[in-house]
């Protein structure tokens, strides 16, 4: 009886040979991508859970890490994302109208907007590596060529993490400096050599002097290791940075090398209003892929 | 050893372990399921654990007897097949969901209502500063006297202990006190019980760390009030009375704080066995970085104040710094490890401890 | 033989269908795929069983020195690992339940077979992984990777082993993951008509809840272990205290996923003890919805009570009463199985067989397994009970004792239908009692020493700081658990020999030798490629009195005087 059933529809060369109908196959297969996108949704879960526990953790890591970012080229990519998003969401209703070459255009489209966006992310990654601001231990090493480091100030010295803590610990257990010992402390008065300290007297009260940094530009930043107000562990921060944005850019290669092989596929015209699960299926993937970077952005660039 | 002696011995053991049972089950409020009661908490962890499994004797009994009942009386036999009865009676269900509902409930609230006094210490507690490496526990009191793996308490006095951890996680744990609390490094800790029994315990670690983990395993002594201060003042001073020429019998007492990683039968451990070092004695011995050094009194010294600074060959950098030690137990060490030929082992490889020549012959304080 | 396959219109069953080495490695066929989880599972079960006997003649009197504490330690690791991740996470949903799920269901595969056999190839992958872990210097840091202690290979854990196993975990997770998705996918939209949701076997609903927990636990896991990895390697400061991480995150992270985990574990277990005691008593489920909706809200509630594992781990005091309190909230889904399940005994007609004993036995244990839970649970009792044996003795009757069992329970049900081979019933029994006996005589002596304090994950019970009373208060319960392990793995060896005699010397089995009514019974035994050769007639699955005894197949057959229902319900993709 099922044998004559089969026979009884016309069984497409893409229906496999245990579904019914080509409908039944592709409602399976947009069920098992929504549940692959929850894997993603919590594979990211995991690290914006980490981010958050940090973040309550050691507010000011984040408050001083966020000023080393560029926040115009990370908006810039917001843009190229979004615009790619639109493109392939346009991609989806092109093939489902069988338009076969709008839906060729819009993916290349999409493999562009992923690729520009990986171009701006490579920029500034090797900014930072330039300035040694790398994951890990590594950050305490500086700058591997200080003469490529635009934020290293080779007169100023390195103010490492043992200094830090014990001026914390000192800050902790000395009464607060009255209001004009300027140069109370040796830190800050090696700092006043170069530039106006960035709140007036400072003490060793590192908290207050974070406070007003928005009022300078980036070229005024210090290199963070030469930065005697940088908090203690200012590593984390970019830890946590290069993992989430450095998954979420292999998310942004991978999609790009599926709808480069969904652009080669459409061009010898395997889609069309009967058959186009793989361009919904991964337009679903393409949009998940973006809205991480939509919480991605304002997480690391925007919120001080 | 051999097989025979192991079997011979665990016989032994498991004769003496059986009786010690019961007789145990007599003495310290101990029991068939809890140890020995020593603290204010135990009876009341105890009393709820009782609870517990009695409530869970009475389900388990319920469960098994109809298990048995039914299989035995239902059992498929010749012309007898499955009786009609109802498959679902929602009354029935609810009522196998309500009441283990409230006993539950009962039993959580009995269970929060003992953590909240496990974990509320008394405000006038005497507090010990505790820290875990591995596989050690040492103990500083505030009149400076420090124990290694042994543990002073005062009789019906809170303590309070503050834990921190070298390096990896361990977890202090009293069995007769019904305590534990997990040593976490780079935070600080705290545990506090008040001991209700006069004796000695054993306490351990029981968060998994390494190789040692089942030695990392220390002695609580709870002793009455008197000599709990007496003991103290031992403790922190006994070096004092020492005369310059025994140092090295002070030394001997001191070892038990470098026993888990130095051997003193030149059999390699942790760190490199105190036989070596003092074959070295007056001559070079070479260190992983290649440089050199006379091994006297003070590379002793250097290498307790600052252990990272000159490795051995072939050993890692795993010893912390016994910087705050005063200066006369370091030298203690240093005449210790140089008269070594001096001391006798016994049958186990252990140290045979030579009593000091002083009237006053500490024991147990260092 | 012809009167045995007498309704099979195919010569041919699955195992014949095609020949090969290649027609089994790249088969897309679930039973197939089924059979090969089995294969690896049951070997990996063996080499971690082995395993653990070494660590039981460790311990078996105080001062023995069969291993080095180094040696120890790794050989306790590759127990606890082997046994989660290779055994008991993929034995019931990978190995059974690729087999039997599609079938029971009515359907002619799962959703996506590709998918299928790439999850047996990266659990392969993964296995090869611990191999290498193994080769490379072993691991000793515990099955729980705890944190400084894995990440700091000076400091902590100098084996080499730690990276290549937790790429392997990583792996393995993606392969439990790729199953669940697929089971969701094939109970959503692969019921043939009739087989609404409450028409389906109390198996597939556990199954179902099972794939939810390996698709929304696992990828957390896969993060945590990721940067676990990456802290081990590069040092990047997330949980090495020493580099600004924090050690009780990582503890969080592991526990929100290895909670659920113990559910992937016995809720499958649990929908195959549905299966057994209602088709070896012939008698209808007893509370069916309940016991459904109660997997669904074991699925939930065990995302909510990961901290439990923690309470003496630093965590705030107010996280820490909130967690016992839901904890407990678990006991009550499980509690409702149990008097489900007894109530179906009763006015049953039992037969005390092979399977229906692993039933009973795994009733009886998992009451044990469940109550003791009670005493963890609770705030008081677990401070003093947390990190001994009374942990350890509770997790092996839930995790060995109840849902391990449940799945060789499940092994004999389905082993017919499998293999197409009856095995020694005399000699099952006798298995079945010796694994009760033996398991019972290794761990509850093990509740016993670990409520008077013996920690887990030691060594020896003896030494240098240890009151000779405390050894000897602890020595006849080790001699009486190791005693116990050598007891239950003779049962073992022995079951595993009928069980391969079985299959070259066995006699054939019919298409239904118990009188089972859900689906899989319908078709022959092994099925045939495409699972039915008829449409099965999908009705109430837990209704016996349409079957009866043949003499002649020596197995159930449909009652010549009742009609088969028709097919009920409309299918959606018949147009």
């Amino acid at each position: 009886m099922t044998t004559s059933t089969h026979h009884a529809h016309d069984h497409p060369p893409h229906l496999a040979h245990h579904w019914e109908t080509p409908q039944q196959q592709f409602d399976a297969g947009k069920l098992g991508m929504w549940l692959f996108l929850a894997t993603e949704v919590l594979f990211f879960g995991g690290l914006f859970v980490g981010y958050s526990v940090w973040r309550g953790n050691d507010p000011e890591l984040f408050q001083y890490g966020s000023r080393f970012l560029d926040t115009n080229m990370g908006a810039l990519n917001t843009a190229i994302l979004i615009l790619s998003s639109m493109t392939m969401a346009m991609a989806v209703t092109f093939a489902q109208q069988s338009k076969q070459k709008a839906l060729v255009i819009c993916l290349v489209l999409t493999v562009l907007g992923g690729a520009g966006f990986m171009v701006i992310k490579y920029f500034e990654y090797t900014h930072k590596f330039h300035d040694g601001l790398f994951a890990g231990p590594a950050f305490y090493n500086g700058p591997p060529d200080p003469t490529k480091a635009h934020l290293w100030d080779p007169s100023l010295p390195v103010v490492t993490q043992e200094q830090l803590i014990a001026a914390r610990m000192a800050a902790a257990t000395t009464p607060p400096p009255p209001a004009d010992a300027t140069d109370a402390q040796p830190l800050t008065a090696q700092r006043s050599a170069i530039a106006p300290p960035q709140a007036g007297p400072s003490g060793l009260n590192l908290h207050a002097n974070r406070a007003s940094h928005d009022s300078h530009g980036k070229h005024d930043l210090l290199h963070p290791l030469q930065d005697p107000h940088r908090p203690v562990n200012a590593h984390v921060f970019f830890t946590i940075y290069y993992l989430m944005t450095g998954l979420h850019g292999i998310h942004v290669l991978v999609g790009m090398g599926v709808i480069g092989w969904l652009a080669v596929r459409a061009m010898k015209g395997h889609f069309n209003s009967e058959y186009f699960t793989p361009v919904d299926l991964v337009g679903l993937y393409w949009h998940v892929v973006d809205l991480v970077w939509i919480f991605l952005f304002p997480l690391f660039y925007l919120i001080h | 050893m051999n097989v025979l002696t192991v079997m011979l011995n665990a016989g032994a053991s498991l004769a003496a372990a059986s009786s010690g049972a019961l007789t145990l089950g007599s003495s310290g409020g101990a029991s068939f399921w809890m140890p020995e009661r020593a603290s204010t908490v135990s009876a009341d962890v105890d009393w709820v654990f009782n609870l517990i499994t009695w409530v869970s004797i009475f389900f388990f009994v319920l469960i098994l007897v109809l298990t048995v009942y039914f299989a035995v009386k239902y059992r498929r036999t010749e012309g007898r097949g499955a009786e009609p009865s109802p498959s679902h009676h929602t009354p029935l269900e609810l009522t196998w969901t309500i009441i283990p509902l409230i006993i539950v409930i009962i039993i959580f609230y009995m269970g929060m209502k003992g953590y909240i006094d496990l974990r509320t210490s008394p405000a006038n507690a005497y507090e010990i500063n505790v820290t875990a490496k591995r596989w050690d526990w040492t103990f500083q009191h505030s009149n400076g006297c420090t124990q290694y793996d042994e543990l002073f308490v005062p009789l019906g006095r809170p303590v309070v202990l503050k834990m921190m951890s070298d390096d990896v996680l361990h977890s202090l744990y009293i069995p007769a006190f019904r305590v534990k609390q997990d040593v976490v490094p780079g935070r600080i800790t705290t545990l506090w019980f008040e001991a209700t029994r006069p004796g000695i315990y054993n306490l351990f670690c029981a968060e998994y760390c390494g190789t040692e983990h089942s030695q990392m395993v220390a002695v609580v002594h709870v002793l009455p009030e008197e000599e709990f201060q007496a003991r103290l003042q031992h403790c922190a001073q006994w070096i004092n009375l020492v005369p310059e020429e025994s140092l090295h019998l002070a030394g001997a007492r001191l070892f038990s704080q470098c026993v888990s990683c130095h051997s003193l039968d030149g059999s390699r451990g942790i760190g490199p066995s105190f036989r070596e070092t003092h074959e070295l004695w007056g001559k070079e011995r070479e260190f992983a970085d290649g440089s050199r050094r006379i091994v006297d009194e003070n590379y002793i010294l250097d290498s307790l104040n600052n252990p990272g600074g000159e490795i051995v060959k072939g050993y890692a950098n795993q010893m912390s710094s016994f910087r705050t030690m005063d200066d006369k137990r370091k030298r203690a060490l240093a005449e210790f490890i140089k008269r070594l030929d001096e001391f006798e082992l016994d049958a186990n490889g252990r140290l045979i401890v030579p009593p000091l020549p002083t009237p006053q012959t500490p024991e147990g304080g260092q | 033989m012809s009167t045995i396959h007498s309704h099979s219109s195919a010569e041919t069953n699955y195992l014949t269908h095609s020949r090969g080495f290649l027609s089994w490695a790249l088969t897309l066929d679930h039973k197939r795929i089924g059979v090969m989880y089995l294969v690896s599972v049951l070997l990996s079960f063996f080499f971690g069983g082995l395993f653990a006997l070494v660590v039981r003649t460790q311990l078996i009197f105080p001062g023995m020195d069969l291993l080095t504490r180094d040696q120890y330690n790794q050989v306790f690791t590759l127990h606890g690992a082997i046994m989660v991740f290779l055994v008991i996470i993929p034995s019931v949903p990978a190995a059974l339940g690729n087999f039997i799920l599609p079938i029971m269901l009515g359907a002619k595969d799962v959703a996506f077979p590709r998918l299928n056999l790439m999850s047996y190839y990266l659990w392969l992958f993964g296995a090869a992984f611990f191999l290498l872990a193994l080769f490379m210097g072993g691991i000793d840091t515990g099955w729980t990777f705890y944190t400084p202690y894995s990440t700091d290979a000076d400091k902590g854990s100098q084996f080499a082993g730690v990276i290549p196993a937790l790429t392997g975990v990583f792996i393995l997770g993606f392969s439990s993951i790729f199953t669940g998705m697929n089971f969701i996918v094939t109970i959503h939209r692969m019921r043939p008509p009739g087989m609404t949701w409450f028409r389906m076997p109390l198996f597939l609903w556990a199954t179902y809840a099972t794939a939810v927990i390996q698709v929304l636990a696992t990828p957390v896991l896969a993060i945590t272990l990721g940067l676990l990895a990456m802290e081990r390697a590069f040092g990047i400061g997330i949980f090495n205290p020493a580099l600004g991480g924090d050690p009780v995150l990582y503890q969080h992270f592991f526990w929100f996923y290895s909670h659920p985990a113990v559910y992937i574990m016995i809720l499958p277990a649990m929908g195959i003890i549905s299966e057994l005691i209602s088709v070896h008593s012939h008698k209808h489920i007893f509370g069916y919805k309940f016991i459904a909706f109660s997997s669904i809200a074991i699925a939930i509630f065990g995302f909510l009570v990961w901290g439990h594992h923690m309470f003496t781990s630093g965590q705030s005091e107010l996280i820490t009463v909130i967690f016992s309190a839901i904890t407990f909230s678990v006991s009550i889904p499980s509690a409702i199985k149990v008097f489900n399940w007894l109530a179906t005994l009763y006015k049953g007609s039992i037969s005390l067989n092979t399977p229906m004993l692993y039933a009973l036995s795994f009733m009886i244990i998992f009451s044990i397994g469940g109550l003791t839970g009670l005493h963890l649970g609770t705030l008081a009792t677990d401070i003093h009970l947390h990190d001994t044996y009374f942990v350890v003795a509770h997790f092996h009757y839930v995790m060995m004792g109840s849902a391990l069992l449940a799945m060789i329970g499940g092994l004999h049900h389905w082993w017919p239908k499998i293999t197409g081979k009856m095995y020694n019933e005399t000699l099952g029994r006798i298995g079945a009692i010796g694994v009760f006996i033996g398991f019972n005589l290794t761990f509850f002596p093990q509740f016993i020493m670990g409520s008077h304090g013996m920690p887990r994950r030691y060594h020896d019970y003896s030494g240098v700081g240890w009151l000779p009373e405390m050894t000897q208060l602890y020595a006849p319960y080790h001699f009486w658990s190791s005693v116990g392990s050598y007891v239950m793995a003779l049962a073992f060896f022995l079951t595993a020999g009928y069980l391969i005699h079985s299959i070259f010397r066995g006699r054939p089995a019919p298409a239904n030798p118990w009188g089972g009514r859900s689906l899989e019974w319908q078709c022959s035994s092994p099925p045939p490629h495409n699972n039915f050769d008829e449409a099965p007639t999908v009705g109430d699955c837990y209704d016996y009195s349409v079957l009866e005894w043949d003499e002649a197949q020596q197995g159930y057959r449909w009652r010549p005087d009742v009609p088969r229902p028709g097919a009920g319900g409309a299918n959606p993709y018949k147009h």
